[in-house]
């Protein structure tokens, strides 16, 4: 409301005093939260770094009953071949555990599990269980270009398992047309 | 030259309009609110940190055992070394193409070439034993392989200290990039 007799400011100064009052009560630009998106990223950087470390360096479960011997080598370990677990109380193909395995393993599996009795090393439920890898380990193999005559096994052991255990095991791969094997140890050993 | 007065509906409509606008929800800060997606980013770093025990693998390549023991085919002729470690309860014996090696490594005979030593298997004797086996003539320069074999109830552990210490020369100095090899290739004997 004009008092009478006053006459309005111009344009020139309307918009003058209009932008010096918006600048005055809008203030400076407000940082109404923080900008974390760079941590972000680098915690997101971080995250799936550990994530695929995981994955690829150990994905051996390490536990009382599968614990791996050391060892002074520092070479990459194979990811190639049938993944074979030798633990206290069983032997494992892939995620399957096919035989049992007594407390005192200085003679191997019990005689029941084996071909021709106590002496014998074939362990004939491994034997089963490896000849169906084999048979598609053989068709991938011809697939891809390699040669389809022999299959690969890692063996992945307990550092207590006894050297008859070892030996079944490994013979029945070998009669089960595996012919490399990767026994997988832990790095880091003293030598 | 003196400031123009401004009238009273010109000062009302200047508060009017420089007022902060009031922002909607939706247009609030103009980004996502990603806090509670960094909270539980955080929250799985942090687990995955406190879990994961960082171990490195590493693989020994071998082949499948034979019966009787001796190497593969290269045992076979007679200009080879032909070696042998049998690892019993009470330390190391050694055989090559000679015979049995005697204690202390140093001619043929009976007994044990290297004897637990405090109880423990004694790894840089046999590397030691292993190097003059080796080194004993020219011919065996290039042979590799080496056959392990165990009393039953070996551990596994002892065997595979067996095959580091046979692999490189242990005299190798010790900011070498590459130890010398001396028997990288395994072949695991059977005991029936």
């Amino acid at each position: 409301m004009t008092t009478a007799g006053q006459k309005p400011a111009g344009t020139a100064t309307f918009k003058r005093m209009l932008r010096k009052e918006t600048l005055r009560r809008g203030g400076a630009h407000e940082v109404n939260f923080l900008n974390i998106t760079a941590m972000l990223d680098m915690m997101t950087i971080i995250l799936v770094f550990l994530l695929k470390s995981m994955t690829t360096s150990n994905n051996v479960p390490q536990s009382n009953d599968l614990k791996l011997p050391a060892s002074v080598l520092t070479t990459e370990a194979s990811q190639e071949g049938l993944p074979v677990l030798i633990t206290k109380k069983g032997i494992n193909v892939g995620e399957n555990e096919v035989v049992p395995v007594p407390p005192d393993a200085s003679n191997g599996v019990d005689a029941q599990y084996k071909k021709n009795g106590a002496n014998d090393l074939y362990i004939t439920r491994l034997g089963t269980a490896l000849s169906s890898f084999r048979e598609t380990d053989k068709a991938i193999r011809t697939a891809t270009g390699k040669d389809p005559n022999s299959s690969e096994a890692i063996i992945v052991a307990d550092e207590n398992t006894p050297y008859r255990l070892l030996c079944e095991v490994l013979y029945t791969l070998g009669q089960n047309e595996f012919a490399k094997f990767h026994l997988m140890v832990n790095q880091g050993a003293k030598q | 030259m003196a400031e123009e007065k401004l009238s009273a509906a010109q000062r009302s409509k200047i508060r009017r309009l420089s007022a902060p606008k009031e922002l909607a929800p939706d247009e609030e800060g103009g980004e996502l609110n990603i806090v509670p997606f960094l909270d539980i980013v955080m929250n799985v770093l942090m687990f995955v940190l406190a879990t994961v025990s960082v171990t490195f693998t590493a693989t020994i390549d071998t082949f499948p055992p034979r019966a009787g023991g001796g190497g593969r085919g290269a045992s076979q002729q007679q200009n080879t070394l032909g070696l042998t470690v049998l690892v019993v309860p009470d330390g190391f014996s050694l055989k090559a193409r000679g015979g049995n090696v005697a204690p202390g490594c140093e001619s043929v005979g009976e007994g044990l070439a290297v004897p637990k030593k405090n109880n423990e298997y004694d790894f840089k004797t046999l590397a030691k034993c292993a190097k003059r086996l080796k080194g004993s003539s020219p011919d065996f320069e290039d042979e590799t392989s080496v056959t392990i074999s165990a009393n039953k109830e070996i551990p596994y552990k002892a065997v595979v200290g067996v095959m580091d210490a046979l692999r490189s020369d242990p005299e190798t100095a010790p900011d070498a990039k590459e130890k010398k090899e001396m028997f990288p290739d395994v072949q695991f004997g059977l005991v029936k």
